[in-house]
């Protein structure tokens, strides 16, 4: 189940983080968000040990903890996305496929002329649709 | 095979290092032993590794063992070939013989039989024993070496060596060593093929029921530590890595069931770093090693592999995976295995990888990658330890310890709880733990926060406890569960599964759990435990579990946990921060500073927590830093930090509203303005950037000419909750072109209190430079605090996400023009005024583009112009000729004819005019009278005197000031030149002389002026010496006048007159006539001159001109013209008579008495010395009176010098010089020859 999905800007501010847990802890939520920065970090400064998946913007598993599992994804504008889950065998393919629609929509939802580039998002179709993306997920409905 | 492990393991354990050995044919060995010794262990060795690579080896450790040694004899063949690792790796022969015969006969056949066992790798060393000195030994030594190399020498393989026993040749253990290494070398690739060959088989028929995992681990621990021996570590450790990957393989393959391990006393502490810890043989079953055992013995011999690869960083990430991967693996046999102890065999284990990879850990040699990833390691696993004794801590009851922080909950709110098969139940006799287990839970309170601060406190438990743990008693069912828990919160126990909707009905139902409970402790064995009974039961089950008494002691009370807590933290937070990940180190030292906190160490703890809260507000988290940030505010309250305070406060309610309630908010004001209106012993600036925003219109920016004051409005935006009242407020402009703030703060005069979101504030600009401006800075006092912001906000309201909001907006919202006219002011008359008389003098006074309201105009007028300030100034409004005939939109042409030639009279005071508010706008022409001060008297010209009139007399210069502007503040200044002049400009001329005497003098009157001027009279009166002719008073016939003269145009009059005959010539010189016009003007004054403005209302229309003329009397008057004749000889010579002739004509009749009726005298004057005069020089001539009357006379004279003289002059004394005319005038000189050369007068020589 993915408990947090959030998109972070290139200077690692929150854009955008929503929690999908039924309790009124999505301040855990943001702590996780916020420390899987330091791997992106880790990675995007320190491209010679990841080589190969420099042009790759899906980043993969960031963070492989015994209970959740934090997965990244790094757009060529330096907007993050991450993606909390507590499936503990997540397919690599899906969780790129989630990605990939997850950009899309906020592709669609910065493209608003009433957005301001670098301030939270603050659509509410946005919203809907994100949690139509984290719904579907591992559902093993493949677009 | 499983039988030769117990062997297999004692071998291996006595067996460290390559075995070489001796085989003593001589008896030699206790000579050299000695110096063989010496050369271990080989320092340099290139071996081969398994992908058949040299690797050059160093410190190869070796034992030299005689073939006659036990532990090289009786060993079974088949033993030999299973350890062969074990086995000589080399045969040095030792040899000596000093006899040819005695070789060939005895030592050849000997040394053949030893050497053709194929298996052995084998060299000889020839021991010479011939001492140096001895050249028959050393002779026959060489023979018999010579011999036996070429007996035992292959062409492709030296095999033997010279040693001299008495010498010292350095030579010879070069060739040792190198012979050594090559049987070694070629013994270990022989030995690596055979291993690699059976290993090959066995996994072949890996698939098949035969196979046994155990032969398959012997032999590739074989080979693995045949490499390891080697000092082959790399290729060893591969070995280890198969055989783990083989190993995972097969104990995965489902089938029969096998035992997981574990159980044994001492297994909760990891052996991770120990291979050591359990005999092999204890651990297998079937052929197969427990799981538990096994990996740990796998991961330790890596572990030990890569120390000695001296790569503890790799230890480190390889340790902290395979915890992670080890820990799911227990949790699959968690209900086999003790309570709790997957937990306490993670911690055990992530410190002792802690422990051992920091001891090898040499920070000095590895690049700066490894070391941030060695301690990002480090971190990793402190946390995750520091997680694992959080859940033990929690466990047993110190979950009030532990701080509900973010990172906490995140840890252990979604890491499940421990699955035992059966929770532990309460031990007998407990019943006193749990009463303070108890007292514990209900003492303690949860932090108050400042500012009253409420908020959930985040979960630690994926769900209650209480649940999980009742749930999991075997003898209570499901069924009674959730009758239980339906009659308490109602929301059945399908609520185990998600996670805890709401924290509060848990508290509540704790209590109601509780409450009652603590009476009817006997209560039957199946009722569900309490909260404090769980923990009691956990804490008995966990000292089962924990075989460590150290670790145990940490869980042993609160304080303990905290230290063990603290130093776990630390560990983590002092390892994150020296590795890339930064925040994961931040956040942990918030933990850090929350223990400090908590026992008072209010300075640690607030550096602590500041470093948190500049972390979230750096990248704008509000939501975590609006959680942190209230404990960094109560430290600074606590610690008297008033700046660090005010800043907290501000910077809580600059965080965006919705995080806070409305009562909070209010909370933070009103702490800002109690400290603001405290007595603050330092009173600190703050930035309330975030706080205060500010805007500039979005219309477009005010527009200032140079040196105008304006006023600017500027929007506020107030985050306060509450209208916030200051005391100041100013606002700073910065130039847009420079960096140069040094501008001064314009205060604001309106609006001291902000409500809470938009205000407009006005600021009064004083003049500023020239330039565009943007807005600088927000400064202001709250009470004794001054703030500053930076906050520029677009449109919208405050702007949360300040990091990005400190761009500087580059819309200027003033722009100040560069100096330019704003008004301009010129002389509304082309041409020249009257002088002397009082005249409206007009100014354009044309405002460009800029009001002129409430101007005032300064006139200076100069000594010589005075401003009748009796009158009232005219001010019309003013329309030039171009505009007039221009096109003009429908505004303007309403304007004119709705104001057609508006005229205002206003009054002029000390040289002041107001400038009435209509003329603000327009084009105004202001008239003002004045009258130039001319005191001479103006002067006729002839033509015996032109005129000499120079165009600067009539100037008149006025210096004008106009102060404008809305404090006056901007002034015009000007001086304009006026003309003025007199009406007239009046000349003489005589225009004919009568031979009567009479002469008529003509008077032209020409006009100075562009105005009609009506001469109603004019008057001469003559100066003496001349004289009207006839009984007239010097006027003209009255019937003339008025005459009219047109602009630019002349008049004459006619004057007849004759001079009267007087003698004064003095009085004559010096009279003037005196001219009187009296004339009328009618004039336009936008012209030039017009009619005097009226002082007095009866003043007539009537003007007077008076001019002064000269008349000059003729110079000459002649009576008699004297004509000197010309001379009747061409030249004169010096003594020659001359005659010289006169004329005398009479011109006219002379009728004065002076002169004689007919006689004249005359007289010749000469110079005596240049002429003789013969003859009378003077006498008397009788002259007709008739007029034209002629008369000559001659005189002879003699030159008496030559050259060019004066001739002599004939002068008529009686007659004045004037009545004389010389016609023909007389030479001036004339030339006198020398006399002629006489030759009479010549005097022979």
């Amino acid at each position: 189940m993915i408990v947090c999905v959030a998109v972070v800007g290139h200077q690692n501010n929150p854009l955008y983080l929503q929690s999908f847990t039924e309790a009124d802890d999505a301040l855990k939520l943001h702590h996780v968000v916020h420390c899987s920065l330091d791997v992106i970090d880790e990675r995007v400064n320190n491209p010679k040990r990841n080589a190969p998946t420099l042009n790759e913007t899906f980043l993969g598993l960031l963070y492989p903890t015994e209970n959740y599992k934090v997965y990244g994804y790094l757009t060529n504008t330096k907007v993050k996305f991450l993606m909390v889950t507590t499936d503990l065998d997540v397919k690599d393919a899906d969780a790129r496929n989630f990605f990939r629609k997850f950009h899309a929509a906020y592709v669609d939802a910065v493209s608003n002329p009433f957005h301001v580039p670098g301030k939270k998002i603050a659509s509410r179709s946005f919203g809907a649709r994100v949690s139509t993306i984290v719904k579907s997920f591992g559902s093993g409905t493949t677009v | 095979m499983a039988n030769y492990l117990a062997q297999f393991q004692t071998i291996k354990s006595s067996c460290d290092r390559v075995v070489i050995a001796v085989e003593d044919v001589s008896d030699l060995w206790l000579n050299v032993r000695q110096s063989f010794e010496q050369r271990l262990p080989v320092k340099k060795a290139c071996l081969n590794n398994k992908a058949r690579n040299p690797v050059f080896v160093e410190n190869l450790p070796a034992e030299f063992i005689q073939t006659t040694d036990s532990r090289l004899r009786s060993r079974f063949p088949q033993e030999q070939y299973l350890f062969w690792f074990r086995e000589p790796y080399a045969t040095v022969v030792l040899v000596t013989c000093e006899d040819l015969d005695e070789f060939k006969t005895i030592l050849k056949p000997r040394l053949k039989l030893i050497v053709q066992n194929d298996e052995r790798e084998w060299f000889i060393v020839f021991v010479s024993k011939a001492h140096p000195g001895n050249d028959q030994a050393t002779k026959m030594a060489k023979k018999v070496y010579a011999r036996l190399e070429t007996d035992f020498n292959t062409k492709r393989r030296e095999r033997c060596c010279k040693f001299d026993l008495h010498g010292t040749d350095a030579d010879f253990w070069d060739d040792f060593d190198s012979k050594m290494v090559d049987c070694i070398r070629n013994t270990l690739d022989r030995r690596v093929q055979f291993y690699e060959e059976e290993n090959r088989k066995l996994s072949e028929q890996r698939f098949t029921p035969i196979w046994n995992f155990c032969n398959f681990f012997i032999l590739k621990e074989s080979l693995a530590f045949m490499f390891e021996v080697t000092n082959l570590h790399e290729d060893s450790l591969r070995e280890y890595d198969e055989l783990e990957l083989c190993y995972s393989e097969s104990v995965n393959l489902p089938g029969k069931h096998r035992e997981f391990g574990g159980l044994d006393t001492g297994d909760d502490q990891a052996a991770l770093l120990n291979p050591g810890f359990k005999a092999l043989t204890q651990i297998i079953q079937d052929d197969v090693f427990r799981e538990f055992e096994f990996r740990q013995y796998i991961f330790a011999c890596q572990a030990k592999l890569l120390f000695k690869l001296s790569r503890p960083v790799e230890v480190a990430a390889r340790g902290y995976a395979f915890v992670v991967g080890f820990s799911k693996t227990l949790a699959l046999h968690e209900n086999a295995l003790p309570f709790c102890f997957r937990e306490v065999w993670v911690i055990t284990a992530c410190l002792g990888l802690i422990k051992s990879t920091s001891a090898q850990y040499d920070n000095g040699i590895v690049a700066i990658d490894s070391e941030k990833e060695f301690h990002r390691l480090q971190g990793d696993l402190y946390s995750l330890c520091r997680v694992k004794f959080m859940r033990l801590a929690y466990l047993i009851g110190y979950g009030v310890e532990i701080e509900k922080s973010p990172v906490n909950s995140a840890s252990l709110s979604m890491l499940s709880w421990p699955k035992p098969a059966t929770w532990p139940s309460i031990p007998p006799d407990s019943s006193a733990e749990i009463m303070t287990k108890e007292k514990i839970t209900l003492q303690a309170k949860p932090r108050e926060k400042l500012f009253n601060i409420q908020r959930k406190p985040l979960p630690l438990e994926p769900s209650f406890l209480l649940r999980e743990a009742n749930r999991r008693r075997a003898f209570l069912s499901v069924g009674n569960m959730s009758e239980l828990y339906d009659s308490v919160d109602g929301s059945g126990l399908d609520a185990h599964s998600k996670l805890p909707s709401n924290k509060s009905s848990s508290n509540l139902m704790i209590r109601t759990m509780s409450g009652p409970a603590t009476s009817e402790t006997s209560l039957p064995v199946d009722r569900p435990m309490r909260l404090s009974e769980i923990h009691v039961a956990a804490e008995h089950a966990l000292k089962q579990t924990i075989s460590d008494p150290d670790f145990m002691t940490s869980l042993s009370s609160p304080e303990e946990f905290e230290n063990r807590y603290m130093e776990l933290t630390k560990g983590a937070a002092d390892n994150y921060h020296r590795s890339w990940w930064k925040r994961h180190g931040v956040v942990l030292d918030g933990e850090i500073a929350a223990i400090f906190f908590k026992h008072g160490n209010y300075d640690l703890a607030a550096k602590s927590y500041e470093k948190v809260c500049a972390l979230y507000s750096a990248e704008g988290w509000e939501e975590l830093l609006a959680d942190v940030l209230p404990d960094l505010a109560e430290c600074q309250k606590i610690l008297n930090d008033e700046a660090g305070y005010l800043a907290s406060c501000v910077k809580l309610l600059s965080l965006e509203s919705s995080l806070f309630s409305s009562k909070e908010r209010q909370a933070f004001q009103s702490e800002v303005v109690r400290l603001a209106h405290s007595e603050m012993k330092h009173p600190v600036p703050l930035d309330v950037s975030s706080l205060i925003t500010f805007a500039g219109n979005p219309a477009p920016p005010l527009e200032l000419c140079d040196g105008d004051p304006g006023t600017l409005s500027v929007a506020v935006w107030s985050g306060f909750p509450d209208d916030i009242a200051l005391e100041s407020l100013s606002l700073r402009l910065s130039a847009s072109s420079s960096a140069d703030e040094g501008l001064k703060a314009i205060k604001s005069s309106d609006a001291r209190v902000l409500v809470p979101g938009r205000n407009i504030i006005t600021f009064a600009i004083p003049p500023q430079k020239p330039g565009s401006y943007v807005l600088g800075a927000l400064t202001g006092q709250i009470g004794k605090l001054s703030f500053r912001s930076h906050g520029f906000s677009q449109d919208g309201p405050v702007d949360t996400d300040e990091f990005m909001s400190f761009e500087k907006p580059t819309r200027p919202v003033l722009k100040v023009r560069k100096p330019r006219a704003l008004v301009d002011i010129t002389p509304a008359v082309s041409s020249a005024l009257l002088m002397n008389e009082l005249q409206w003098i007009g100014l354009i006074v044309k405002p460009i583009d800029y009001s002129l309201k409430g101007g005032i105009l300064h006139i200076d007028a100069g000594a010589e112009l005075k401003i009748e300030e009796s009158q009232m100034i005219e001010i019309e409004s003013y329309r030039s000729n171009g505009e007039q005939s221009g096109p003009t939109d429908a505004s303007k042409a309403l304007s004119s004819s709705s104001e057609p030639g508006r005229v205002e009279k206003v009054p002029i005071e000390n040289g002041k005019i107001k400038l009435p508010d209509w003329a603000s706008d327009v084009t105004t022409l202001v008239w003002f009278p004045v009258r130039a001060i001319d005191d001479t008297i103006a002067r006729g010209t002839s033509p015996a005197s032109p005129l000499k009139h120079s165009i600067v007399d009539g100037m008149r210069m006025i210096a004008l000031k106009l102060e404008f502007g809305a404090f006056h503040n901007q002034v015009f200044e000007r001086t304009i030149a006026v003309h003025f002049t007199n009406p007239f400009h009046v000349s003489t001329r005589v225009v004919d002389k009568c031979n009567d005497g009479t002469l008529l003098l003509q008077v032209i009157l020409h006009s100075e002026v562009k105005a009609t001027l009506h001469v109603k009279d004019v008057s001469l009166d003559l100066q003496a010496g001349f004289e009207h002719l006839g009984n007239g008073d010097g006027r003209p016939t009255s019937s003339l006048f008025p005459l009219v003269i047109a602009p630019s145009s002349r008049a004459g009059i006619l004057f007849v007159i004759r001079l009267s005959g007087t003698k004064d010539l003095d009085e004559l010189e010096n009279s003037d006539s005196m001219m009187t016009i009296k004339y009328g003007i009618s004039g336009d004054r936008t012209t030039g001159a017009h009619s005097p403005v009226p002082v007095k209302p009866d003043d007539s229309e009537e003007l007077l001109f008076k001019i002064s003329l000269k008349l000059k009397r003729p110079v000459l008057d002649p009576c008699l013209a004297v004509g000197f004749l010309p001379f009747s000889t061409d030249c004169l010579r010096v003594g020659q008579l001359v005659n010289m002739k006169w004329r005398v004509e009479r011109l006219k009749d002379l009728d004065e008495a002076s002169l004689p009726d007919d006689e004249i005298l005359y007289q010749v004057d000469a110079n005596p010395q240049n002429w003789m005069v013969a003859g009378r020089k003077c006498g008397h001539i009788s002259f007709s009176k008739a007029q034209g009357s002629r008369i000559e006379i001659a005189v002879t004279c003699v030159p008496l010098v030559s050259g060019y003289v004066h001739p002599p002059q004939l002068g008529l004394p009686d007659v004045g010089e004037a009545n004389v005319s010389c016609n023909p005038a007389g030479p001036h000189l004339v030339c006198v020859l020398p006399p002629t050369l006489s030759t009479s007068y010549c005097i022979p020589a």
